[in-house]
């Protein structure tokens, strides 16, 4: 037995965490998930992300194998050398052990080489992001451990911009909606990848494809996954805490169906409607509610995210699945609320009076849903609780 | 733990002992101050020669001198563990219980992995038909039997060993299986948490002294369905705190179920619970919640008791879950866990209280399947 094997890793003073029992929210490790086609360049991305000197210590767990995933660790001290945490896999899923061995192996991490400034979670080219997601949005009840809670920041899909039109309309569909749209549906921010080895034309077809399937996530052109990480990391797209100014002027451009250049509010978006698959995106204006309103439209929401129907009980006859909503409304009485929603689990918030003067946003009333089943008789349903 | 950077230990150090704060986890574990070394290059070098530190360190006659060892022959395995108040594990744990064979087992009985739940991860909660849910008012009254027998015996003195001991010989005489055994691994049949202890306290040699308070949670598995609850009992005479967190933790349960009935919200019932508890000084517990309960131990829906939760879900009639408020004394609300990864603690030290049921939505509103007699100690 050498005696250089059983030498242990020297550890770093912040590592021993004696768990302090912070009230607020303050001091949460945001979560990206990452998403994409296959061959996308998520890797690519993914890989760069581990090595660059950036200065952040982030975390990354990669689903690769069948029965293991690994999570590698950047440090800002020295990025070429990283360390390597393996986890088992119950089924070989990572959203079925994520709960249990995946949050406890970050945990365990964390404890050895202090916290970290960011995870990212790489899912397998076909997995949906929408049960992550929602099952890293419940915080509280995973981060069991030192108290170091983990909180959403995002979803990030890269999609190929050579394969990707024809990957969306031709991928197999698992029940009426293929997993390269669920996973623009679900997501925040979407790379068009490979945009050096595509024309223009093809560029734009397929841009506009995705942002019809999802207007409210930011979408960036990008050559091997090159680009800013302030772009895709602490982009708080689950926020419904107190706004910053940033995070309500994305809020705003979601409201103006997507990225436009120069939206000075007139053209009429109520009537938006794209459906690629059976899966479309509808926006739908809300005007400034009463409380009776507003208890309706909470009524209104979970009856169709929990239930998959509408209030009145009718169904649209190809079922009906919200897989992403988010919204942005005020009350009579002067309060503004956030609807934020991924699958089953959504919330509606109140957002800080101050934030909202300070962008100027008076009569702000959008509400976007994306899945499937998003016809006609859903706008009409919503619309009425608007005529109470 | 001091953040300056005291320079290079190494003998050798081919870098000129430049200040680190990089430290040899051996020696701190060990309690030895000051073993920092500037690189894992630098620390590997120079190994042998600081290893022997270590060695020097380590006492010679380890069994007398550890004060982890009791004179009777029982330890603390955890010796190293910072632990945030003065409960200590009492080791060695008694043998695995045995469960007679003629005895119908959960799933998970065999191999610690609840497979049947992992199968329903993501399903709504469970509609019980009227014979599935007469057979939860079985299971859950022989559970409220065998706590209530398990509870008579706490008196200072006693081990949770002898408790455990008594809630198994109470299961399998009735002809259930006592579901904590094996779930997940789990070691006992039942779940003891004294003090600081908030929940899944494994039940040990340590004898209940005047002054502790003691959470008992029984679950039994019989006829197909399990029946969980649990209380907290003072051991003794208790101080004015003490008694203030066990009747707020009983309350909190209390207003929560009366809110319980057909079109009610899970996500509703911690705007009650929590101002409750911080009324009395108290903070509710974020990491664990109630649960929905049936064929399998833990089900949809989950039941956060904190405010502003975003639990999913109505209330149905033939919905079966438990509420089961943690309530911490303080501002706390935080969880720690002792390395046998079970026992979750307050991060103050700390006491903690809790009671449970097992409810049933009815057309009408809730039945308490659990329900017990009305313990007077806790009502003024």
């Amino acid at each position: 037995m050498s005696v250089e094997d059983d030498v242990p890793s020297l550890i770093e003073p912040s590592s021993i965490l004696p768990a302090e029992g912070d009230a607020g929210t303050g001091g949460t490790v945001p979560l990206t998930i990452i998403c994409g086609f296959l061959g996308a360049g998520k890797s690519t991305l993914v890989k760069r992300i581990l090595t660059e000197r950036h200065g952040y210590r982030i975390a990354v767990i990669m689903n690769e194998f069948g029965d293991t995933a690994t999570i590698n660790v950047s440090s800002p001290d020295d990025p070429g050398a990283q360390s390597e945490e393996f986890l088992e896999l119950a089924n070989g899923c990572l959203c079925c052990s994520i709960k249990d061995s995946g949050v406890a192996a970050i945990e365990k991490l964390m404890q050895k080489k202090g916290a970290f400034d960011h995870i990212l979670l790489e899912t397998t080219g076909l997995a949906d992001p929408g049960p992550i997601a929602s099952m890293f949005w419940q915080n509280e009840e995973l981060a069991m451990g030192l108290g170091r809670d983990i909180h959403l920041d995002g979803v990030v899909c890269v999609v190929d911009a050579v394969f990707g039109r024809k990957q969306m309309e031709e991928d197999h569909a698992v029940d009426g909606i293929g997993e390269s749209l669920r996973q623009i549906a679900g997501s925040d921010v979407i790379l068009l990848n490979k945009v050096d080895l595509s024309s223009p034309e093809e560029l734009e077809i397929t841009e506009d494809m995705i942002r019809g399937i999802n207007p409210v996530a930011s979408v960036y052109r990008t050559v091997r996954g090159q680009i800013g990480l302030k772009s895709i990391l602490g982009v708080d797209a689950y926020a419904s805490r107190p706004f910053t100014t940033a995070s309500l002027s994305q809020v705003e451009t979601f409201a103006c169906g997507g990225d436009h250049q120069d939206c000075g509010h007139n053209h009429s978006h109520g009537q938006t409607h794209y459906e690629m698959r059976g899966i479309s995106s509808l926006q739908v204006d809300c005007p400034t509610l009463t409380s009776t309103q507003l208890a309706r439209l909470d009524e209104w929401i979970r009856t169709v995210l929990w239930e998959s129907h509408l209030p009145e009980g009718e169904t649209t006859g190809s079922g009906l699945e919200i897989l992403r909503c988010k919204g942005m409304f005020a009350t009579e009485d002067g309060k503004t609320y956030i609807l934020q929603g991924v699958r089953n689990l959504y919330e509606i918030a109140e957002v800080e009076g101050a934030a909202v003067s300070a962008a100027g946003v008076p009569d702000l009333g959008k509400v976007v849903l994306i899945g499937k089943g998003l016809e006609e008789p859903v706008r009409r349903s919503f619309q009425s609780l608007l005529t109470l | 733990m001091s953040a300056t950077p005291i320079a290079c230990q190494s003998s050798n150090c081919p870098n000129g002992h430049p200040p680190s704060r990089l430290e040899c986890p051996t020696c701190n574990k060990l309690g030895i101050q000051g073993s920092f070394f500037c690189g894992q290059e630098c620390f590997k070098a120079n190994w042998k020669t600081h290893k022997v530190i270590h060695d020097l360190a380590t006492p010679k006659q380890p069994l007398l001198n550890d004060p982890n060892i009791n004179k009777d022959g029982t330890f603390n395995p955890f010796g190293a563990y910072k632990f945030t108040g003065s409960l200590r594990p009492v080791y060695p744990l008694s043998p695995k219980r045995e469960v007679p064979a003629h005895i119908p087992r959960p799933d998970y009985a065999e191999d610690g992995i609840p497979t049947s739940e992992s199968r329903k991860a993501g399903q709504p909660p469970r509609i019980l038909s009227q014979e599935e849910q007469d057979k939860m008012r079985t299971v859950c009254r022989l559970a409220r039997e065998v706590l209530d027998i398990a509870a008579s015996h706490i008196r200072p003195g006693i081990t949770t060993d002898e408790i455990d001991a008594i809630v198994h010989e109470a299961t399998i005489e009735r002809n259930a299986y006592p579901s904590p055994l094996n779930y997940r691994g789990f070691p006992k049949s039942v779940c003891t948490s004294v003090n600081e202890v908030i929940c899944h306290g494994i039940p040990d040699k340590r004898k209940l002294q005047d002054g502790d308070i003691v959470n008992i949670d029984v679950t039994l598995y019989y006829d197909g369905f399990h029946g969980d609850l649990n209380e907290t009992y003072p051991v003794g005479r208790v101080d004015d705190d003490v008694k203030k967190v066990m009747r707020t933790a009983r309350e909190c349960l209390d207003e929560a179920i009366k809110l319980c009935k057909p079109g009610a919200l899970f996500r509703d019932l911690g705007k009650t619970i929590e101002p409750i508890a911080r009324a009395n000084g108290c903070a509710v517990v974020r990491t664990y919640c109630g649960h929905g309960i049936n064929d399998l131990f833990h089900c949809a829906p989950n039941v956060p008791h904190y405010a502003k939760n975003r639990a999913i879900g109505t209330m149905k009639p033939g919905m079966t879950f438990t509420i089961e408020p943690m309530i911490n004394l303080g501002h706390n609300w935080d969880v720690a866990h002792w390395p046998d990864e079970w026992t979750a603690v307050t991060v103050d030290g700390k006491p903690s209280a809790q009671f449970e049921e097992t409810l049933l939505i009815t057309e009408t509103g809730v039945e308490v399947l659990t329900a017990g007699k009305r313990r007077d100690d806790l009502y003024s």
